[in-house]
């Protein structure tokens, strides 16, 4: 709060007196300016105590004051000090309280931003995961199938309702969720859109077991796949390979999504998804986990989310 | 009278089932129509329509290679279009004012039979070319000639043996550096081929601006500028304990700041 505290000239002011000394050490020029500093910082907080304190404590705090002074025979000093201070809070009082509150509202301010973005982020991921276009296709595909081929319509379903049910409960306050319900998530979305692209979509998902009970964040592994397919793989007339890894390096848990499709544009302005995961490690890592594109020697994309490996606490089944 | 030729469609879609019902369900409510083809994508459906000459095209809206609205605009005039999507609210608003017929998928077997009405109808006229409702379609949906000019978003860059993509957004500065110019963001450095003077006409202006022959920076990056003891103007970034100087052809960019 003291970043005023440095008031102009007190340095230049102890500088030649520390200097006159014989031969100061460069140790006792350091006590030197520790004091000072020590000296400005109880000044500002008896300052802002000064300003915020009411005027009848001060009053009590004033009157013991002056009995503890007239015990140890300074009555005339405290006497001053009171008075001084009485003037300091009338004259300077009032602007430092404002100063005050207004410090404190800008860190209100910043911490209702803080909750807006977190709640913000929650309702794109809301919004990301029902996507109208992906299920009325899933539904007319799954209307075709039931006149030509019924068990696999039968199937098809059975991942929709999969994916439905496993996209519902990310919304929940409070349950961390873990990269084994996020790769369910996918894999269901996986295999409906393998139906509906036949060869055009190879899906690969090779996460370790052990690996599904780490925390990771909700829809983030959802949107990089449904960007694999919609700017990687659809835009390909032959279609391609999508590949879901994870793998622990260095204490961090990342989960990879790589694709053999059409590459990355670097001017598509658009990346609302991308942008959204950025935003989202940001608040819920503070700079500890990372979002990174990159393009594969053999051609594609392949975005890495990394985070803090940690592991859920174990559920009871 | 002699009887007239059978009509002609194409079908296009990227899903084979999605063709395969639409094809089922016009041979169910018109059986004298003759399906000459199926494309998976725009490009096919257009090379396919300029070869067979068919009387009707069935155009979904979302397709590789080339859409539904730019292979219609692509094939202007030179057989019916009727579009097929399976949601598109903006779509869907355009065609209520009745120059195409569209169809949703799945597209039951009366509005099927609706269409196939329409169709019959309007064989008999020359198909319309549609230019302004293609156009509203394709801006309503992203696309139009009239984008506004797209600047950099993403730098590749070599890191290692790995290209990665950078958002410009995390990038501090550029400088150039022999042959090569350094991408610095907070947390990594890398070198890139294009040379300062193409990035400067990439990126944003409002973004990024150049403040030396060799450098340019984030504006939102720039934490201070001070000047040294030949009054030589600095600026530090946040990030970054970098001093970047300021060439005197670009001081003008920070007096009065």
């Amino acid at each position: 709060m003291n970043t005023d505290s440095s008031l102009p000239g007190s340095g230049s002011a102890a500088q030649p007196g520390a200097a006159r000394p014989a031969a100061p050490t460069a140790g006792t020029r350091e006590t030197l300016r520790e004091i000072r500093d020590a000296m400005v910082v109880l000044w500002w907080r008896f300052f802002d105590w000064l300003a915020v304190v009411p005027w009848k404590t001060l009053l009590i705090v004033s009157l013991l004051g002056l009995i503890l002074a007239g015990l140890l025979g300074t009555p005339q000093l405290a006497v001053l000090l009171i008075v001084a201070s009485m003037i300091i809070k009338v004259v300077a009082g009032g602007k430092r309280r404002a100063d005050l509150t207004a410090t404190q509202a800008t860190a209100r301010a910043e911490t209702e931003q803080l909750e807006r973005t977190v709640v913000e982020a929650r309702m794109e991921a809301l919004q990301a995961q029902i996507e109208p276009h992906f299920l009325f296709n899933t539904l007319a595909s799954i209307d075709q199938l039931i006149q030509t081929d019924p068990p696999r319509a039968s199937r098809m379903q059975q991942s929709l309702i999969r994916y439905l049910r496993s996209a519902m409960p990310q919304m929940r306050e409070g349950s961390r969720p873990s990269l084994g319900q996020q790769v369910a998530l996918s894999s269901a979305f996986l295999e409906i859109m393998a139906i509906r692209m036949e060869e055009r979509l190879q899906p690969v998902i090779d996460v370790p077991e052990g690996l599904k009970s780490a925390i990771f964040p909700p829809m983030m592994l959802q949107t990089l796949v449904e960007n694999a397919i919609k700017h990687g793989l659809e835009p390909k007339a032959e279609g391609g390979r999508l590949e879901i890894g994870a793998e622990v390096v260095d204490g961090r848990l990342a989960v990879r999504v790589q694709d053999s499709g059409a590459g990355f544009a670097p001017r598509s302005g658009g990346g609302v998804g991308l942008a959204n995961i950025r935003e989202r490690l940001k608040v819920l890592y503070n700079g500890r986990a990372e979002l990174i594109i990159s393009l594969p020697p053999e051609g594609g994309t392949c975005a890495t989310i990394a985070v803090p490996y940690e592991v859920a606490p174990a559920a009871t089944p | 009278m002699p009887q007239p030729p059978a009509p002609t469609a194409v079908v296009a879609d990227d899903e084979r089932l999605m063709r395969d019902q639409i094809v089922g369900r016009l041979k169910a409510a018109w059986p004298e129509l003759v399906i000459v083809g199926e494309a998976g994508n725009g490009r096919e459906a257009v090379a396919l329509v300029r070869s067979l000459e068919p009387d009707i095209v069935f155009l979904d809206i979302s397709m590789p290679e080339m859409n539904g609205i730019d292979a219609a605009r692509a094939l202007a005039g030179q057989a019916h279009v009727v579009f097929v999507t399976a949601y598109d609210q903006y779509a869907i608003a355009a065609f209520d004012q009745g120059a195409v017929d569209y169809l949703l998928k799945p597209a039951d077997a009366e509005r099927v039979a609706l269409t196939c009405q329409r169709l019959r109808e309007r064989l008999q006229r020359k198909p319309v070319p549609m230019d302004d409702l293609l156009a509203q379609l394709s801006q309503r949906l992203g696309g139009g000639e009239t984008k506004p000019r797209e600047y950099l978003r993403w730098v590749q860059a070599s890191v290692g043996a790995n290209i990665r993509m950078i958002p410009t957004a995390d990038i501090l500065f550029f400088r150039a550096e022999d042959k090569y110019t350094r991408v610095q963001t907070g947390n990594l450095e890398a070198l890139i081929r294009k040379p300062i003077k193409e990035l400067v006409d990439e990126l944003d202006p409002d973004e990024f601006w150049q403040i030396h022959r060799a450098i340019v920076v984030r504006v939102d990056a720039v934490e201070q500028v001070s000047r040294d003891l030949r009054g030589q103007q600095i600026v530090h970034v946040k990030g970054s304990p970098e001093r970047l100087e300021v060439s005197r052809s670009f001081s003008h960019l920070f007096r009065q700041m």
